[in-house]
């Protein structure tokens, strides 16, 4: 049980800072900033401006262009649309408040499933194991050491 | 004809609603009289439906346009081959087809089983047939595509250019047969649930139902993936959108049900969970219907006149209570006896692929929903796109791809150290060799590049682990029989048709996982504006833009073509054709793009714009692996095929299975 949490806060760990690594690494690439951005083209496309085809956003990718060359930072514009258009221009949910939920519920929900798969594991392994013990206790001893073997390997091959 | 179309659509209501009662009541007051009349429904309501299909598509194909739905999404000049796709094009008729399609297969139903089980058999119909009456419900008094215009146009409006690609003829078809199949599986388990045979007679009954609708339901995603690929032009496959995710979840759920319910096939265990899967199959069809059709979610799918979502919100609403509370009161006839031999089995190995597959549904479904719950909570509606998704679903498919591979080398029941040691020995060396062999040619900096390393690692471990498992069945039947090792690994296979199409599928989708990976990671673009004769580079292939032409296809059509010659090497390699098209009545041109595409990658073309002077600004991809991706694609058809296919041993395996377990417990009868 210990281990598993130990794991599951590693994991929960790294997806985090892998996560941060791209946002650190993202720079002032133009493609990067087409990716976190919407479209906000008249016939409401609903696709992120690096999908988009439309003349819109052929006029925003230029506009971008020069503002990355003027020394915007791609987080500036970012904000910039974001103060412009409201928080549906981006093309996630920011990681905080309450649209983090957006990005939690997922690994929580599972995670909450690997406890339970582990819980009918436990149940159902276990009864099997003791009602095994129970019911020959005497029979596994009779069993010589050379056809145990046999039989473990031929189980272990069987395909049912 | 169109009067006929539209009273044989309130006949059909009429007459599925009376099945419905007929069969229940059969079902519960045994009486064979109302029985054999009830087994007269399903061909008249199919009848019904069909004529109705028949005078709709007369419609198109003579120009009605004294029909609303004909005008809306047809016209005199559109090729009769779209006029035939254009049935589904809009709302009213994809509801009609839907309701066709499903009839339909209410038909082959009622023709295998009429003779078998009359204890599940009745409800079963019963079942399909209050599907059948909502959607005729919605087809007869909201969306009726038989509604007329009281002074005809000469012409119609025409049919959407996006629509006008030979996939979407393809694509929406397929999809609705895999979405729609699954209300057999799903009208068996609530049969099953009601009359209390909760052994696993349904699942036998619906076992080739539920591979038939998985192969659709997958077959429909690949195809809409390749028609966003070759129509929308933005170089990409898949966006997230909506819609998609709403064919995808399905397919995701119905991918743990087919898996879980080997579990229940060999142990008789996971009856529940097996119920659960099956129900959360068909809600999720339901909920993608819902999601096309009530314009809460901003989607490029979403049907101009999307109106009918509170009506598919009330019957999902409708089904999953009623189907929960079915499931409530059976537990206690649904608990097994029966338990898990070993934690490490490939029982437990498939709890692990449902939990994963589970887990990557309910994140598409949750990134799906989470801009009205946002809107609900903060009076935002935020938007999620292909960054939320590619974050969250990643990490999760590349567990599911590990386990694709642990899946065929661990043993039923019980798995020990030693059997491990030897399973696992060649596709973990192979792996740990590929890692080796990759790392100096992957370049490690960003989370993309990361997640494709893992992912081509994980491919070679479970490409390994599979092709050890045909290497093992073929080696053990050259050693009984005197057989090449062509002739042993096709009988073996032939043999067990349903575990190695399996494992075929399982090769498919590893194609498929690594395509994406590939493309995802290692595709480049550029945009240039070019004058004739201007050339340009691009990953070795030097573009040279030649001219630009003008063609009056139809009289509502007009083609702007580019050429582009493309040197490799200093020789002429290929010459592509992106062109626009306009079409009369349309704001925005349609992009038509030209792809030369290889095993190593795609080389993806589109004319962006272009000016009076002949200059064009054109948009090149170059996507790795792409084709890989397709290829895997016919590899899961192909698989799917081999395990869809009647196998006799099988039958005959079973029936001796019965036999013996009749004769270690005899019946009353016999003792």
């Amino acid at each position: 049980m210990k281990h598993l949490k130990v794991l599951t806060g590693l994991f929960v760990l790294v997806w985090i800072s892998m996560g941060q690594v791209t946002t650190a690494s993202a720079g002032a690439v133009l493609q990067d900033l087409e990716n976190a951005l919407m479209c906000k083209c008249d016939d409401k496309c609903g696709k992120v401006l690096l999908n988009c085809t439309c003349s819109t956003s052929d006029k925003t990718r230029a506009k971008f262009s020069k503002m990355l060359e003027s020394g915007l930072t791609v987080d500036q514009i970012i904000k910039m649309q974001v103060d412009e258009y409201g928080e549906t221009v981006l093309s996630a949910p920011s990681k905080f408040g309450f649209n983090l939920t957006a990005w939690l519920t997922p690994f929580v929900a599972l995670v909450a499933g690997g406890f339970g798969v582990r819980k009918v594991l436990l149940a159902c392994v276990g009864k099997k194991d003791d009602s095994d013990s129970a019911e020959a206790p005497g029979a596994e001893t009779e069993i010589s050491g050379k056809y145990s073997k046999r039989l473990k390997d031929e189980l272990d091959g069987i395909e049912l | 004809m169109n009067d006929i179309g539209e009273f044989s659509l309130l006949l059909a209501l009429a007459t599925a609603l009376y099945g419905c009662v007929a069969y229940v009541m059969s079902a519960r007051g045994n009486r064979i009289d109302l029985y054999l009349s009830a087994d007269k429904t399903p061909f008249i309501v199919w009848g019904c439906v069909a004529l109705s299909s028949v005078c709709l598509m007369r419609g198109f194909l003579t120009n009605d346009f004294s029909l609303q739905y004909v005008w809306a999404y047809s016209n005199i000049e559109l090729d009769t081959f779209y006029k035939v796709s254009s049935f589904w094009g809009g709302q009213k008729g994809s509801l009609l087809f839907w309701t066709l399609l499903l009839s339909s297969y209410m038909l082959v139903v009622h023709f295998q089983n009429r003779k078998k089980n009359l204890r599940v058999v009745p409800y079963a119909m019963a079942v399909m047939l209050v599907i059948i009456v909502f959607f005729l419900f919605l087809i007869n008094f909201s969306t009726n595509p038989f509604e007329r215009i009281p002074l005809p146009p000469e012409d119609g409006r025409g049919l959407n250019p996006l629509l006008q690609n030979y996939w979407m003829v393809i694509h929406p078809p397929t999809l609705y047969l895999g979405y729609v199949g699954f209300t057999v599986p799903f009208a068996f388990a609530v049969a099953a649930l009601i009359s209390k045979d909760l052994d696993d007679g349904w699942i036998r009954m619906t076992r080739k139902w539920t591979l038939i609708s998985w192969f659709f339901l997958c077959m429909g995603n690949l195809f809409g993936a390749s028609w966003a690929y070759v129509e929308l032009g933005w170089g990409g496959y898949w966006a997230w959108d909506p819609v998609e995710n709403a064919a995808f979840m399905p397919l995701l759920v119905a991918t743990a049900y087919l898996h879980s319910v080997m579990i229940q096939e060999k142990k008789d265990m996971m009856k529940v969970w097996n119920m659960s899967l099956v129900l959360l199959t068909f809600a999720m069809t339901i909920f993608g219907t819902f999601i096309t059709r009530s314009g809460l979610i901003q989607s490029v799918h979403t049907f101009d006149e999307a109106t009918l979502g509170y009506y598919f919100l009330a019957f999902l609403f409708f089904i999953i209570v009623s189907c929960v509370g079915l499931i409530i009161s059976r537990l206690p006839l649904l608990k097994s006896t029966n338990e898990l031999d070993s934690f490490l089995s490939r029982e437990s190995s498939f709890l692990f692929n449902n939990l994963v597959l589970l887990g990557i549904a309910f994140a598409t479904f949750w990134g799906t929903i989470f801009p009205i719950i946002s809107e609900a909570v903060r009076g935002v509606k935020i938007t999620v796109g292909p960054p939320f998704y590619n974050q969250v679903n990643v990490p999760i498919g590349l567990a599911l791809l590990a386990l694709i591979g642990i899946g065929p080398v661990i043993a039923w029941r019980r798995a020990t150290f030693s059997n491990l040691k030897k399973n696992f020995l060649r596709p973990v060396a192979a792996a740990i060799i590929a890692a080796v062999v990759l790392l100096p040619f992957i370049p490690l900096g960003s989370r993309t590049e990361i997640y494709t390393y893992i992912t081509f690692v994980l491919c070679v471990f479970v490409l390994t682990s599979i092709l050890t498992e045909f290497y093992k069945g073929m080696v053990s039947r050259m050693g009984l029989h005197d057989e090449t090792a062509v002739g042993a690994l096709a009988t073996v296979t032939w043999r067990n048709k349903r575990r190695y199409g399996g494992y075929i599928v399982h090769i498919g989708v590893v194609l498929i996982f690594a395509g994406i990976a590939g493309s995802q990671a290692y595709g480049t673009h550029t945009e240039k504006h070019l004058k004739i004769g201007d050339s340009f580079e691009i990953r070795g292939y030097t573009i040279t833009y030649e001219k630009l032409v003008a063609v009056e296809a139809t009289n509502v059509k007009t083609r702007i073509i580019a050429q582009l010659a493309v040197e490799r090497d200093g020789k002429r390699y290929w010459t592509g054709h992106p062109e626009k098209e306009f079409y009369k009545g349309q704001n925005q041109p349609v992009s038509e793009v030209d792809v030369l595409s290889t095993w190593k990658e795609d080389l993806y073309m589109i004319l962006a714009d272009f000016r009076e002077d002949e200059s064009a600004t054109i948009k090149v991809y170059v996507n790795p692996m792409v084709s890989w991706m397709w290829t895997g694609g016919w590899i899961i058809a192909f698989g799917s095929m081999i395990s869809m296919w009647p196998d006799r041993l099988e039958q005959r395996r079973r029936l001796e299975r019965v036999r013996r377990q009749d004769h270690l417990f005899p019946s009353p009868a016999q003792e």
